[in-house]
C-alpha cells in the first residue's frame, strides 16, 4: 500500500506539495459511481479477467465500430518485426472516399499489460469521421509476456506496413498521425522517435493523450496522486515493471521504451499532449511538451483542471470531458489542413 | 455511467446519493447538477425558474442547450424551491418556483425518483445561496416589465416581453411596486421581499394577462407601507390581498380628499414627542396592551401613562376595540397622505 508523502522533497529533488489538486466536481461525483468497477490497484493477477473474450473491458463489435456505416471495418494480418509473429491491424476506411485520406494510426492503451486493437477505438473513429480520415489500429504483444522492445517494435512494424500500403488503403502517406492514450500515448511518442531516428515513415503529427512516458515513476504528481483516482503510482509501477523487468527505473532504459528518457526531442512532428491536473502522468506530460519547445519544436499542451487519468472516457458527459474531447479534434483539423 | 440501464439494484440509490453529495460538497453549479440528473437517468433534464430567469436543459450526453419549448406538465418533476416539499410529483410548476424536470412522463422508477429528489435538493442549496432577484440587465428587464403591467400593450408586445423575462404562458405571477417607482414581476408562490430593500406593495397572484390589475393593486398596497421609523411606523411591505376594506379606502382617498378631524388630531398628537406615533402604532396593531408594551420595550405602567397622555391629545379613548379601530384607520390615512405627496 503506497502512502502519500508529506510535504517535502521528491526523489528527483523537487519540492512536493502535500495536498493534491482537487478533482473537478462532476468528475469527483462520477468517481463515486464508477469507482467500484475499477480496480484500485492493477495487479498481474487481474490480467486474465481483463484480457481476451471474457474481458470486462467489453470490446466494441465491428458493427459498432463502423459508426452506422460511416466506416468499412476490416482486419489484416501483416508482418511484424523481423523474427517476430505477424500482427493484426484493424482498419477503418471512410465509406465512399474517392481520394486519398488522412489517417490516424492508433495505438491502444492499457498500461502495457491489457487491451487490444479495439480498446478506446470509438473516440478515434468519431474524430476520424469528422475529418473524413481513416483509422488503423495496431494490436501489439503485451507485457509481461512480451517485454520491451516487443510492443513498440510491433507498433512500428504496423506503421511501416501502413505507410508502404497507403495507396491500397486509400491513405495519403503524407498525412498519417500517430495517436494513442495512456500506454498507447507512450508507445505513440516512442514510434515518433523511432520514425525520426530510422528515417521513416513520415508522420504528419503525434497525438499523445495522457501519455505514459516515464518509467522512473517519481515525478511530484506521481507521488502526490499515489493512492488516488485511477491508475495511480502503484499501478503504474506494475505496468512499467511488466515491460522492463528489473531494469525499470534504472540507468539503462531506452527512450523507445520510455520517451521521457530521450535526450533529444528536436526534429519531431508537431505534438498534441493532454493530461489531467490530478493524475499520475501530469508532470511527465508537461515536461515532455516543455522539452519539445526547448528544442525548438511544435507542441500543443492541455492540462485539464481536476481531471483524473482517463476521465474523458470514464465520464464523457461532464463539462470538462466534453472540452477535453473537443480539443484534439480541433487540433487535428489544424494540423491536417491543406 | 447510466445507472437506470446498468445497475437497477439497491446500491444504485446509494450511488445517486453519493453523486449529488459530492457535487454539493465540491460547490458544483446548477448546470452540473442538471447534467447529473440527465446522465444518471439517461433522460434529458431541465431546471426552470421564471423568477430568477433560469432555464437550463442538459441532454443525456452531457451537452447543454436552450430548451425548445416550455416543460410538459406530464413530465416527472420535483420542486427545487426553498419553501416547497421534496416529494416528486408531476406538478406543472405553474406557480413559477424552481422546478427540476426529467423530460418523460411518469411513473418514476426507483432510480429516477432518487435522482429527482437528490438533484432538486442540490439545486435548492445552490439557489438558496445565490438568492437574489436583480435582473442582469435592469434597463431591458424594466422595459419588459412595464409592457406586461401596461393595460394598453398589444398581445404581441406582451408575448415578447414575457419571453424576455423567461415567463412561460400559464405562469402565476404578482406585480410588485417599489417605492421610487420601479416595477417588478415575481413568481406568485415565491414572492418574498428583501429586508432592507425599498418599501414594496405586492399585488394579487394572476396569470400573465392579469398583470395590469395586479400592478394597480400593488400600487395601492405601496401607499399603505411605511418607513418603519419613529416618524412613520408601520410595515415596509404590504400585500394587496390582505388589505380587505383598506384597499377601498386607499383607492378612494386622493389628494383632493379633505382631511377628517381624526387626521388633524393625530398630527397634533404627534408633535408631543417622538414616542407618540410608535406608541399609537403599537396599540393599534398588537393584540393586547401587554403585547404593545413588549413591542415598544417599555414597562406596562409606562405604556399606561403614554396612552393616557395620547388620549388627551387625540380626543378619543384608544384602549377599547372601537377606539383602537378608529386609531388604526387614522394611522392608515396618515400613511396614505404621505405617499400621495411623495410617490405621486
Amino acid at each position: 500500500m503506497t502512502t502519500t508523502s508529506a510535504a517535502g522533497t521528491a526523489p528527483d529533488g523537487s519540492a512536493v506539495p502535500a495536498a493534491p489538486p482537487p478533482f473537478d466536481p462532476e468528475l469527483a461525483a462520477a468517481l463515486t459511481v464508477i469507482a467500484e468497477s475499477i480496480p484500485r490497484v492493477f495487479t498481474l493477477e487481474m490480467l486474465p479477467a481483463l484480457r481476451g473474450a471474457n474481458s470486462i473491458m467489453q470490446a466494441p463489435t465491428s458493427e459498432e465500430l463502423s459508426l452506422g456505416g460511416a466506416f468499412e471495418i476490416t482486419e489484416r494480418q501483416v508482418p511484424g518485426p523481423a523474427g517476430a509473429p505477424d500482427i493484426t491491424l484493424l482498419i477503418g476506411r471512410p465509406s465512399g472516399a474517392t481520394t486519398p485520406t488522412a489517417a490516424l494510426y492508433d495505438i491502444h492503451g492499457g498500461g502495457m499489460i491489457v487491451g487490444d486493437n479495439r480498446t478506446g477505438l470509438l473516440p478515434m473513429l468519431e474524430w476520424a469521421r469528422e475529418l473524413r480520415a481513416a483509422v488503423v489500429s495496431v494490436e501489439y504483444r503485451l507485457a509481461p509476456e512480451t517485454p520491451h522492445p516487443g510492443p513498440v517494435e510491433d507498433c512500428y512494424a504496423g506503421l511501416v506496413w501502413t505507410a508502404a500500403h497507403a495507396d491500397e488503403l486509400g491513405i495519403d502517406p503524407g498525412r498519417i498521425v500517430v495517436a494513442g492514450g495512456s500506454a498507447g500515448g507512450g508507445l505513440a511518442a516512442a514510434v515518433a522517435l523511432l520514425a525520426r531516428d530510422r528515417g521513416g515513415p513520415a508522420l504528419a503529427a503525434q497525438l499523445l493523450l495522457c501519455p505514459m512516458l516515464d518509467d522512473r515513476n517519481d515525478t511530484p504528481s506521481a507521488v502526490q496522486m499515489a493512492g488516488l483516482g485511477v491508475w495511480d503510482r502503484a499501478s503504474n509501477e506494475v505496468g512499467w515493471t511488466a515491460l522492463l523487468g528489473a531494469a525499470r527505473g534504472g540507468p539503462d532504459v531506452s527512450p523507445y521504451a520510455a520517451p521521457a528518457r530521450a535526450t533529444d526531442l528536436s526534429g519531431l512532428p508537431p505534438a498534441f499532449i493532454d493530461v489531467g491536473s490530478a493524475e499520475t502522468f501530469r508532470d511527465e506530460a508537461v515536461a515532455y511538451a516543455s522539452r519539445i519547445w526547448q528544442a525548438g519544436g511544435v507542441a500543443e499542451l492541455h492540462v485539464w483542471p481536476g481531471g483524473f487519468h482517463g476521465f474523458e472516457l470514464m465520464a464523457p458527459q461532464a463539462a470538462v470531458s466534453r472540452a477535453a474531447a473537443a480539443a484534439p479534434l480541433n487540433w487535428l483539423h489544424r494540423v491536417l489542413a491543406d | 455511467m447510466r445507472l437506470a440501464a446498468v445497475d437497477p439494484d439497491a446500491s444504485a440509490a446509494v450511488r445517486v446519493i453519493g453523486y449529488f453529495d459530492q457535487l454539493t460538497e465540491a460547490g458544483a453549479g446548477l448546470e452540473a447538477i442538471v447534467r447529473g440528473a440527465a446522465v444518471l437517468t439517461g433522460c434529458p433534464a431541465r431546471l426552470t425558474d421564471g423568477g430568477r430567469r433560469i432555464s437550463l436543459r442538459v441532454a443525456p450526453d452531457g451537452s447543454p442547450g436552450a430548451p425548445a419549448g416550455p416543460p410538459d406538465g406530464s413530465w416527472l418533476s420535483a420542486s427545487a424551491s426553498a419553501s416547497a416539499s421534496t416529494s416528486t410529483s408531476t406538478s406543472t410548476g405553474a406557480d413559477g418556483g424552481a422546478v427540476l424536470w426529467l423530460e418523460r412522463p411518469g411513473p418514476a422508477g426507483p432510480v429516477e425518483a432518487m435522482v429527482l429528489e437528490r438533484a432538486a435538493a442540490a439545486a435548492r442549496t445552490v439557489l438558496a445561496k445565490t438568492r437574489g432577484r436583480a435582473p442582469t440587465r435592469p434597463v431591458d428587464d424594466q422595459a419588459a416589465v412595464e409592457v406586461l403591467i401596461d393595460p394598453g400593450a398589444s398581445p404581441e408586445a406582451r408575448r415578447h416581453a414575457a419571453g424576455a423575462l423567461g415567463l412561460a404562458a400559464g405562469t402565476r405571477v404578482r406585480a410588485v411596486a417599489l417605492a421610487g417607482g420601479q416595477a417588478r414581476i415575481v413568481p406568485a408562490a415565491d414572492a418574498g421581499v428583501d429586508a432592507g430593500g425599498p418599501r414594496a406593495g405586492i399585488g394579487t397572484a394572476v396569470g400573465l394577462e392579469g398583470l395590469p390589475a395586479s400592478w394597480a393593486g400593488a400600487r395601492t398596497a405601496l401607499r399603505l407601507t411605511a418607513d418603519g421609523s419613529d416618524d412613520d411606523p408601520g410595515p415596509r411591505s404590504v400585500w394587496y390581498d390582505e388589505l380587505g376594506g383598506l384597499a377601498l379606502l386607499a383607492e378612494n382617498v386622493g389628494s383632493a380628499t379633505a382631511l377628517i378631524p381624526d387626521e388633524l388630531a393625530l398630527e397634533h398628537a404627534a408633535l408631543a414627542g417622538p414616542w407618540v406615533l410608535p406608541t399609537l402604532h403599537a396599540v393599534a396593531t398588537t393584540a393586547s396592551l401587554r403585547a404593545a408594551a413588549a413591542t415598544l420595550l417599555v414597562h406596562h405602567s409606562t405604556l399606561q401613562e403614554r396612552i393616557a397622555h395620547a388620549e388627551r391629545l387625540l380626543g378619543w379613548p384608544i384602549r377599547e376595540p372601537d377606539g383602537r379601530h378608529r386609531l388604526y384607520l387614522a394611522l392608515a390615512l396618515r400613511r396614505l397622505r404621505r405617499h400621495l405627496r411623495a410617490d405621486g
